[in-house]
């Protein structure tokens, strides 16, 4: 069975769906004097840990863990949940304050 | 007389206790000052246990006949060290109480570290990101059912964990997300039957050390269309060329595996509540292979295909009025799994669970959940089952 024939052309595809698309989502070139930043949908920390947490448990409780605390989970939910790195820290700075 | 004595203690009290108020102030002010002077801060280095378990009430009926019993508490803590910002290890031990035997396992145990802000590293044993239910939604308070679905964990066909090394990452496109994953592991092994006849052709996927020199290969791309997450499709796949023990006529025989996986959460304020869907269905094709029939000793080969299916619908209604209301959670899941036609666990099975949860707090519940299945065919032949289970899960 050519199975890593299948493999490898899947894998190529993934890799160019996920080069189409950070492209597509790139404003860095002239036709706009806009920032990147003016095309991004910011969202607060509170509204990230709504949102992402959700996906697949309950949102936790700021107050359960100490800071030092949300520091570890952010990091093991970051590579867990695969999670981006600009949201992750959003949350984890938001769970540290609101504890 | 006797008042101005009073009056003048009373001021001397709270004299007293005002001035203890502002020495421990300026104590505490002090401290502050004397560890930011030399340079306290919280250590990058954390040992955390966290973890889930479970107990509870299984009521099972199959074919007429009824089994009860109190199921043993299932325990499943997690180690994590974190090393640095950057490097962090993580292992899941899990003990469960199953037929007057403690099963101990290990789930995972793995290094993972943060290479960039799209790319981190994972070497050891660790949850296979095949569709999302095995690497993400498995423990059981998170589990919004005390069963898993037709298709996952023993008997089942998709991969839950391997050795080996992974490389996944994600990246926010400014609303839009994707995620990503990419792995080669041990792979698994395939029975070939000489052990368990009436097995031969399934796949095992708790290779621990390899049976030959071919590795399995796959991954997983996630993403995620809408600004608010709500929605999430996957796709995944693995795959290896040969699964049988090396120098075996069984070596060359490969497999491929494949995922698609869907998720949609969002609060609805139309029906007062959250809705959560998931989904996932796999495939897994192995190739054709002879094996020898246990009965009559004669060869024999079928197209070694199968798939399962997972659907599943909960409403907490998050915006009621009534605090008990709040903390309540419909759920109902339908599942089937299809094993190939020719082999000797062939069969085909289609189960529908329906459940009440309780939330205790945001990682604690009690589970109450009714679940029939229909088999046809597999080891033990025609039939129905049915459960009524009682579970208490919680996440620590």
């Amino acid at each position: 069975m050519k199975t890593i024939y299948k493999t490898t052309i899947i894998t190529l595809s993934l890799f160019l769906m996920t080069v189409l698309f950070v492209a597509c989502s790139s404003t860095k070139d002239k036709y706009t004097d806009a920032s990147d930043d003016d095309f991004k949908i910011e969202k607060s920390g509170a509204q990230l840990w709504g949102e992402t947490c959700n996906r697949c448990h309950l949102a936790p409780s700021p107050t359960d863990y100490n800071d030092t605390d949300w520091d570890t989970i952010a990091l093991h939910m970051r590579v867990r949940a695969n999670i981006s790195k600009d949201d992750i820290e959003k949350i984890r700075e938001f769970l540290k304050s609101a504890n | 007389m006797k008042r101005i004595l009073i009056i003048m203690l009373l001021f001397f009290l709270v004299g007293n206790i005002m001035a203890q108020d502002t020495k421990q102030s300026e104590i505490d002010s002090l401290v502050d000052v004397a560890l930011a002077k030399k340079g306290f801060k919280p250590s990058k280095t954390q040992f955390m246990i966290r973890g889930y378990g479970h107990t509870g009430l299984n009521n099972v009926t199959t074919n007429g006949d009824t089994e009860s019993s109190y199921v043993g508490s299932a325990f499943a803590p997690i180690f994590l060290f974190k090393h640095s910002d950057k490097l962090l290890f993580e292992a899941e031990l899990e003990f469960v109480l199953e037929a007057n035997n403690l099963d101990v396992g290990l789930e995972y145990a793995n290094v993972m570290y943060v290479a960039n802000d799209y790319l981190t590293i994972r070497a050891g044993k660790f949850l296979l990101p095949f569709g999302t239910f095995m690497e993400r939604l498995h423990p059981s308070w998170v589990n919004r059912l005390p069963t898993k679905p037709l298709g996952f964990g023993h008997d089942g066909i998709a991969p839950g964990s391997g050795i080996g090394l992974e490389l996944r990452g994600s990246v926010n496109l400014g609303g839009p997300r994707l995620n990503y994953s990419v792995y080669s592991t041990n792979g698994p092994r395939l029975k070939d039957g000489s052990i368990e006849p009436d097995e031969a052709g399934r796949l095992l996927f708790s290779n621990f050390e390899d049976n030959n020199n071919s590795k399995a290969f796959g991954g997983r791309l996630g993403f995620l269309p809408f600004s608010d997450s709500s929605t999430e499709i996957g796709f995944s796949t693995y795959s290896t060329n040969g699964t049988g023990i090396k120098d075996t006529v069984y070596q060359d025989v490969g497999a491929f595996l494949y995922a698609f996986d869907f998720s949609f959460i969002k609060q609805i304020p139309a029906i007062s509540g959250m809705v959560d869907i998931k989904s996932q269905y796999n495939n897994s094709k192995v190739d054709n292979a002879t094996y020898i029939d246990e009965e009559d000793g004669l060869p024999y080969t079928f197209n070694n295909e199968s798939n399962s299916f997972y659907a599943q619908l909960s409403y907490r209604p998050t915006m009621a009025d009534n605090d008990f209301i709040r903390k309540l959670e419909l759920v109902g899941r339908y599942s089937s799994f299809n094993a190939p036609v020719g082999a000797e666990w062939a069969g085909e099975a289609e189960q529908y669970a329906f459940g009440l949860n309780y939330w205790l707090s945001w990682r604690s519940l009690i589970k109450v959940a009714y679940q029939t299945t229909d088999t046809i065919g597999g080891h033990d032949g025609d039939g129905n089952t049915k459960g009524f289970f009682i579970h208490w899960a919680i996440g620590f």
